[in-house]
């Protein structure tokens, strides 16, 4: 912005001093108390002219208490949280003399020695983060000062000026911070199950150290409560007709238990009650990918690999050109030579059985997310969580109702790998324009027609990213089901880690490799053509 | 009613925005202007009580400023658009109380439209494009292959069958919506700017042929355009719009003779009157014109035309002579056009 001076001439001498004066006002007025030191520093920086050494000595000796009163929240949890970690450190440099001490007294020279090299560890990091801290702090001062002058012009409402109430309220929050976190750092911490032994003794009305106590509330996990009446154990023996019954046993022991058990027991035991009295769902479910998965792996694996594999090749050159063709070739002469074929095979069975269900059911709900408001408020929060889960997680519930093996497995995939398909179709579907709609419409187009002869047609291109993004989720998803024995390359992978086996980890994990980029580079040049 | 009404709108109103109803509520009440509609309700009037009709063979062409509502005004037609107030009949048919199934129907066979903005298909071809309507109805693929091709010919398009719409140019982008709308051979046409995008030379062939089309296949054609002299070429009537309002609605003769407020002589202003004005209007009567010049008699021997003549061709007659024309309607002598009057009548 130009600032006119009042009265001056424009287009004047170019050697005439600026008038600073409006600037230097409103500094001051901003600053208050040393208004003229911080009215110069601000012009420096305003023109650009702050040497690079510079610092502020009132930020670099008061540390965070300046930018207190200064009402720089910013700089004062910088400068707090460095003293702070300084602080820390020099209470570790203690609670490790005094094990030391504790250690020597003990005759344990092995532990004295290690104790003193922690604390001499401590130390250093104490003295060169305090220093260091300082002069960040001192350095940063005037420079994020001045940024806060900014914004303040903009939003009068911001603190400016000094105040010993905003002293006040930076000690309060040191107050509540500061002791705490130093005694935690001072004493070896109490573990969850000595806290819980000690929760116990209290209930039996032993004596036990107020100091014990103290420490398991406030310096060990989080006190959780232990207050919830351990639920009863129920269990669904089979009838000799056939049906099921419910019966109920009194709990193994009368303590109570914190929320985690009690929800924890009741949630294992709504499965086993699921599983009960609806395991023919599950089964039918199981029994139906099965099938598809058959049908698949007829065609990879139970097929000679001398026709599958020229099968595989024609295929990618027909789909994504001869180079594609000539790398497929490649990946799948590894496969061969390495003794992965059939293992290769059975995953990429997995992956294609997981693919199909992934859009023979995704695709309908991503119409229907596109269309319906509905179909949006019930299916997207669902996927938001789907996606958030790490994959890891479903294997739980799959193998939980569904046992494990391969249609577990196949299941956890296509929850993990099917939120893009539905997302992609309804995002294609909602971004065919209106103006093209609406022509279709103008000349007779029933809802079906629409949807099938422009809808789809024209969300075509992201339908088939969701495609292909399905496939990479997939795969990867199926090797990390070989934990729930879902078998294929994840399998070796896994045998391999439990016997630290590194050579044969590593050529399958090479494997894994290929077959996804091969799937990738096929899919995604298909999508091109 | 009247049999030959195909189109007719009644007391149509249209307001966009979440608070329509209580919108036009408070517009029929206190008469707000669209300004102060937006502010208040947040609602934009895009047609305001809009009557008219459109009888059967008539092109019934819609001009006005832009935003004035008029692709709105058409929507309305094949209901693409929902009216907020008012009726619309078709053939004597209340668009609003058709169920889905008929008004599919309805748009399928009868009407045809052509977009502003065109909003061909993007993913099919020329063809494809032109066939889309038939396609919509069943029609067997060699049916719908033909009349395309047949289409594209007379839109001057042929041999681009098999190309992308995103490889024409606009101009040609448009005939392909010109043949879409005709494909179905529709009896009622709706054509949003149909022409805008064109060079003189294709627009005028394009509406001579348009002009036969119509009147051979008795079509009935709502025609919105933003040229003055192609309203006043097709046109057999023209509705000016303002502001949502229809401000009047005349044959192209009434609306430059007698514009009913300014708005409207500003629209027609600067237009050629000489082939829109005719013998009819500027001729003295017989003896008006005896009582003041008394030679009447020669009359046989003065250049003759006939009432319907209009001024271009007047001036032909009269460049060079020293008589006026007698007009004659059926060899009775209907008026006397003096070189005078006809120089006024120029002037308008
Ligand atoms: N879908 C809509 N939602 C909200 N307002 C709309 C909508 N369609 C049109 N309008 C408004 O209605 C008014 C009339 O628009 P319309 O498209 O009918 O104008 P037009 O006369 O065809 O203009 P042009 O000559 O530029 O095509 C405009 O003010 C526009 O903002
Ligand atoms: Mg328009």
């Amino acid at each position: 912005m130009k600032v006119h001076a009042p009265g001056g001439q424009d287009g004047g001498q170019a050697t005439a001093p600026p008038d600073n004066s409006d600037s230097l006002a409103s500094f001051k007025e901003f600053a208050g108390p040393r208004g003229d030191r911080y009215g110069r520093t601000f012009l420096r920086i305003q023109q650009a002219k702050l040497p690079g050494y510079h610092l502020n000595t009132s930020a670099l000796i008061g540390g965070f208490l300046w930018a207190a009163l200064r009402g720089n929240w910013p700089l004062f949890w910088i400068g707090f949280a460095a003293d702070m970690v300084a602080a820390v450190n020099m209470a570790l440099v203690h609670k490790y003399d005094l094990a030391a001490v504790q250690a020597a007294a003990d005759g344990k020279d092995f532990l004295v020695q290690r104790y003193d090299g922690w604390s001499d560890a401590h130390l250093q990091a104490a003295l060169i983060l305090f220093f260091a801290g300082r002069l960040l702090l001192g350095w940063l001062a005037d420079r994020l000062y001045y940024h806060h002058y900014t914004r303040w012009r903009i939003n009068r409402s911001l603190p400016s000026g000094q105040t010993i109430k905003r002293l006040g309220v930076g000690m309060l929050a040191v107050l509540l911070v500061a002791p705490l976190t130093i005694y935690r750092a001072s004493q070896f911490a109490p573990d969850q199950r000595s806290c819980i032994k000690l929760a116990h003794m209290i209930q039996d009305g032993e004596q036990v150290p107020l100091k014990d106590r103290f420490d398991c509330w406030t310096i060990s996990e989080f006190p959780t409560l232990v207050w919830l009446q351990r639920p009863p154990q129920y269990s669904f023996p089979r009838n000799d007709d056939g049906t099921r019954s419910i019966v109920v046993k009194e709990p193994s022991s009368q303590r109570p238990v914190n929320l985690n058990n009690w929800l924890s027991e009741h949630i294992d035991q709504g499965i086993g009650y699921m599983k009960a009295f609806y395991g023919w769902l599950f089964d039918g479910v199981t029994r139906w990918i099965r099938v598809l998965l058959n049908a698949v792996e007829a065609v990879f694996v139970g097929t000679p690999w001398i026709v599958t594999s020229l099968m595989l090749v024609m295929a990618a050159v027909k789909l994504a050109g001869s180079r594609m063709g000539v790398f497929t070739a490649a990946v799948l002469i590894y496969m061969m030579l390495f003794g992965f074929w059939q293992t290769a095979m059975s995953t990429i069975s997995l992956t294609v059985a997981a693919t199909v269900i992934c859009v023979v059911a995704g695709l309908p709900l991503g119409i229907w997310v596109a269309k319906s408001k509905v179909g949006a408020a019930v299916v997207t929060p669902a996927l938001d969580i789907m996606q958030t889960i790490p994959s890891f997680v479903y294997l739980l519930p799959a193998v939980a109702f569904f046992s494990v093996g391969k249609p577990p497995g196949i299941l956890a995939t296509v929850i993990f790998a099917m939120p893009p398909m539905v997302r992609l179709t309804a995002l294609g579907i909602q971004h065919v324009p209106a103006s093209t709609k609406e022509a279709a419409l103008a000349f007779g187009a029933s809802p079906r027609q629409l949807l099938l002869k422009v809808e789809l047609p024209l969300a075509l291109p992201s339908i088939m990213a969701g495609v292909n993004q399905v496939v990479m989720l997939s795969l990867s998803m199926v090797v990390i089901a070989a934990i729930i024995g879902a078998g294929g390359m994840g399998f070796i992978v896994v045998d391999a880690l439990a016997r630290t086996q590194v050579g044969r980890g590593i050529l399958a994990g090479i494997g894994i490799a290929l077959i996804a980029m091969m799937i990738d580079r096929v899919v995604q040049k298909a999508n091109r053509m | 009613m009247d049999e030959r009404q195909v189109i007719e709108a009644r007391e149509v109103w249209k307001i966009f925005g979440e608070r329509a109803e209580e919108a036009l509520r408070a517009v029929r009440q206190d008469g707000l202007h669209k300004a102060e509609v937006l502010e208040r309700f947040g609602a934009v009037v895009a047609v305001r009580d809009v009557d008219f009709a459109v009888e059967k063979g008539e092109i019934f062409c819609i001009m006005g400023l832009s935003g004035s509502g008029k692709s709105t005004l058409v929507r309305h037609i094949n209901r693409l658009i929902q009216p907020t107030h008012g009726q619309i009949l078709v053939n004597g048919q209340d668009m609003g109380a058709l169920s889905a199934e008929e008004l599919r129907a309805l748009r399928a066979s009868r009407i045809g439209m052509v977009f502003q903005n065109m909003a061909l298909l993007p993913h099919r071809t020329v063809r494809d494009n032109i066939a889309f309507a038939l396609e919509l109805r069943n029609t067997d693929p060699f049916t719908c292959h033909q009349s395309a091709n047949g289409l594209l010919e007379t839109v001057g398009l042929a041999g681009y069958g098999d190309a992308m719409p995103s490889e024409l140019s606009g101009g040609m982008q448009q005939r392909v919506g010109l043949a879409r709308a005709l494909a179905a051979d529709p009896d009622i046409l709706l054509m949003d700017e149909p022409f805008s995008a064109l060079d003189p030379l294709i627009r005028r062939g394009l509406q001579d042929e348009f002009l036969v089309l119509s009147r051979t296949m008795d079509k009935t054609t709502v025609f919105i355009t933003h040229d003055l002299d192609e309203a006043m070429r097709l046109g057999s009537r023209i509705g000016i719009m303002r502001d949502g309002e229809m401000v009047q609605i005349g044959t192209p003769e009434d609306i430059i003779l007698h514009p009913k407020d300014g708005y409207v002589a500003d629209f027609v202003q600067g237009l050629s009157r000489l082939k829109l004005v005719f013998a009819h209007r500027i001729m003295e009567r017989p003896e008006i014109y005896d009582k003041s010049h008394g030679n009447l008699a020669d009359a046989d021997t003065w250049p003759q035309a006939h009432p319907k003549a209009d001024l271009n061709s007047l001036v032909s007659l009269i460049v060079g002579q020293q008589c006026p024309i007698a007009i004659r309607d059926n060899g009775k002598l209907a008026g006397i056009v003096t070189k005078d009057a006809l120089l006024k009548g120029i002037q308008g």
